[in-house]
């Protein structure tokens, strides 16, 4: 299995019995190392559902989904962390750093987990910052900074351990169009240098910055595209 | 599992970026304990103060006295039948009637009201005095009933203005008859007695006389309603009573009829105990109250700043923290907490106990040490910690149980 992420006939179902909520219906999805790829729906359309699966936050009710390699579909809660811990970088919209913690500290969480030692983790965590240019701010709380600095912050702490996957939900939600272009800049510099980015959007304009689509629409795939250009191509209209 | 130093080091940077919710946690265990502790000092320094007073007074003496049955005057004890337990019985230091009467005397200082306490030279035993001047009186004043009397150093004052009195006589009125009694003796009050001895002012003098001495004032001095008898420390409290009262019966030749009944020191003592057991009893539910409303705070405390950290569980288990890694960190910062709580409610709890007892001390003339039981400061100390980790990690393994999403979303 070459690819990075596969998913067979995921279903994940919520309040099973008579008004239970199909969020992902029979769902499959391949995707390779070094993608990066945009999965774009409205609310209620699955799309977070399928994030929290990719991410390995929540456990399908039925169906297979390979990461790496490895079957993480029967996985116990302990090897999910595990598998979040090494596979997964995620960005949330809503930032999700710890209030008390300076940006330096946030940043060495995973690391921490990973049981990774004190000195070399400084040093992890400080190059994550450096590259998405938080060199002055590394003793920073969060509430210290704008929005734009927490969530670059965030994808510090997503790629300091150098996960083969870095999840997007939303990164660009909760910011400005100038911070949004920051952010966006960030993604695509790591995608460039080899990451796979999975970005999740309700933002056509966001979702065409990336190399392929995935448009997903009452818990399915409608559709699965590569942009030819990216950022010019303005090809799909809005679901309704 | 990373290691437990960085669970530390990450709780003691949460309980320091928690100021305000870390101190309140940290009261309820400081009061808990420190009440807790201050409380029973406090009750066990009082009843133990009492307990030693009493014991001063007289371990080993056994009062014997002739039950109703025994309205008899031949049933009752002789002085032939005290001679006799002082010499047959071993163990046995002496025995003494338990006579006395009252009478009257004027002095340069004015009229006095007296109180006689009659019996043999043993009776110097049964007081908590010392001999401040001259002697008591011996078995030879007993034997040929002199008119001997020894008395109390702040009576000697009351009367003749000055306790250098040994050898001055004090004309005494008992039932209509005079007659005059000279000192041999004076005694000074033992310290630390401030229970159970005290003056106040218009209290009859007092004297200790040979019982003999009453012969003069027309008294029938040869059968006694009571007796005390002093047993040496190593007798064995049953066996003496068990041999006085045989002895009694069968120089009475009364057996078995129940005529002489016995109250030892020991059983005042376990009387006396009872009644401290109360008190000590109710201290100890006032203490456990405060013990359980110091509970109540920190519980309440440690389920509230769970509650409010599910979303930081949350971020951390979706960053990999494992369950076991979320409980590593809350059991970190509960232990630090209740231990630092502890030892702070236990040194303000000590303070406590020797503040109070001091000003007891002070306040009532009487030295009160503060009865510090290890028991005491280990049930309280682990009673708070035990409800500070349970309520610390309990609320967090479940918010570490949910899943991350479910955590995440919560604010």
């Amino acid at each position: 299995m070459d690819n990075l992420i596969s998913v067979r006939d995921m279903c994940k179902i919520y309040n099973p019995g008579e008004n239970e909520v199909r969020a992902l219906d029979h769902v499959d999805l391949d995707i390779e190392k070094g993608e990066f790829v945009a999965i774009i729906g409205h609310s209620g359309s699955g799309k977070s559902t399928l994030m929290n699966m990719l991410g390995c936050l929540d456990v399908p009710t039925s169906g297979s989904y390979y990461l790496n390699g490895r079957d993480v579909s029967a996985m116990k809660d302990n090897q999910l962390s595990e598998i979040r811990n090494q596979q997964i970088g995620f960005i949330f919209q809503g930032f999700n750093l710890i209030a008390n913690l300076t940006a330096l500290e946030n940043v060495e969480l995973p690391l921490i987990y990973r049981g990774i030692g004190r000195s070399q983790r400084h040093k992890l965590a400080k190059e994550a910052l450096i590259r998405v240019g938080l060199e002055k701010r590394m003793e920073h709380k969060p509430s210290e900074m704008s929005g734009g600095q927490q969530q670059r912050v965030a994808i510090a702490r997503a790629i300091a351990a150098e996960p083969p996957v870095i999840l997007a939900d939303e990164p660009t939600g909760n910011l400005d169009s100038a911070s949004t272009r920051e952010i966006m800049e960030i993604l695509k510099t790591l995608h460039e240098a080899g990451r796979s980015v999975i970005l999740i959007t309700h933002d056509n304009e966001i979702a065409d910055q990336a190399k392929r689509v995935v448009r997903i629409l009452d818990g399915k795939i409608v559709e699965d595209y590569f942009n030819q250009s990216p950022i010019s191509s303005q090809i799909g209209n809005k679901a309704d | 599992m990373g290691n437990i130093l960085e669970y530390i080091k990450m709780a003691f940077k949460n309980i320091k970026a928690n100021k305000g919710r870390s101190f309140l946690t940290m009261l309820g265990i400081i009061i808990g304990i420190s009440s807790v502790i201050m409380v029973m000092a406090v009750g066990d320094g009082t009843a133990n103060a009492m307990n030693s007073e009493v014991e001063d007074l007289g371990t080993g003496q056994i009062n014997v006295y002739c039950s109703d049955d025994a309205a008899n005057a031949e049933e009752w004890i002789t002085p032939e039948d005290i001679t006799a337990i002082k010499e047959s019985i071993t163990g046995v230091e002496g025995a003494t009637p338990n006579d006395g009467t009252s009478g009257t005397t004027i002095t340069g200082k004015g009229e006095f009201s007296l109180t006689f306490s009659a019996g043999t030279e043993d009776l110097q035993k049964a007081l908590n005095f010392t001999l401040k001047r001259g002697s008591y009186f011996t078995a030879v004043d007993v034997e040929e009933g002199n008119r001997v009397c020894v008395i109390s150093d702040s009576d000697a004052k009351r009367l003749f203005g000055s306790d250098d009195v040994v050898g001055m006589d004090i004309d005494v009125e008992i039932g209509g008859i005079s007659g005059s009694y000279r000192i041999v003796g004076v005694t000074q009050q033992k310290e630390n007695t401030s229970f159970i001895s005290y003056t106040y002012e218009g209290m009859p003098v007092s004297l200790d006389v040979p019982y003999t001495s009453f012969d003069y004032f027309g008294w029938q001095s040869d059968s006694f309603y009571s007796v005390t008898v002093f047993a040496n420390d190593q007798a064995s409290g049953e066996e003496v009573v068990r041999d006085i009262i045989h002895t009694l019966e069968t120089r009475h030749q009364c057996a078995g009829e129940e005529y002489y009944q016995v109250q030892s020191f020991q059983d005042m003592l376990s009387e006396m105990n009872n009644m401290l057991a109360i008190v000590t009893t109710f201290i100890s539910c006032v203490a456990a109250i405060s013990l359980i409303v110091g509970g109540i705070g920190v519980m309440n405390i440690m389920l509230v700043s769970v509650t409010e950290r599910t979303r930081e569980i949350g971020i951390r288990k979706s960053l990999g923290a494992k369950t076991s890694s979320i409980l590593l960190q809350f059991l970190a910062e509960a232990a630090i907490l209740t231990v630092l709580g502890g030892i702070i409610g236990i040194v303000l709890g000590l303070l406590g106990a020797m503040g109070a007892c001091g000003l007891m001390s002070a306040s009532m003339g009487s030295v009160i040490h503060p009865g510090i039981k290890a028991s005491t400061i280990l049930g309280a100390t682990l009673f708070s910690c035990g409800i500070g980790v349970f309520f610390g990690i309990y609320p967090a393994r479940k918010a570490a149980k949910l899943s991350p999403i479910e955590a995440l979303r919560r604010n």
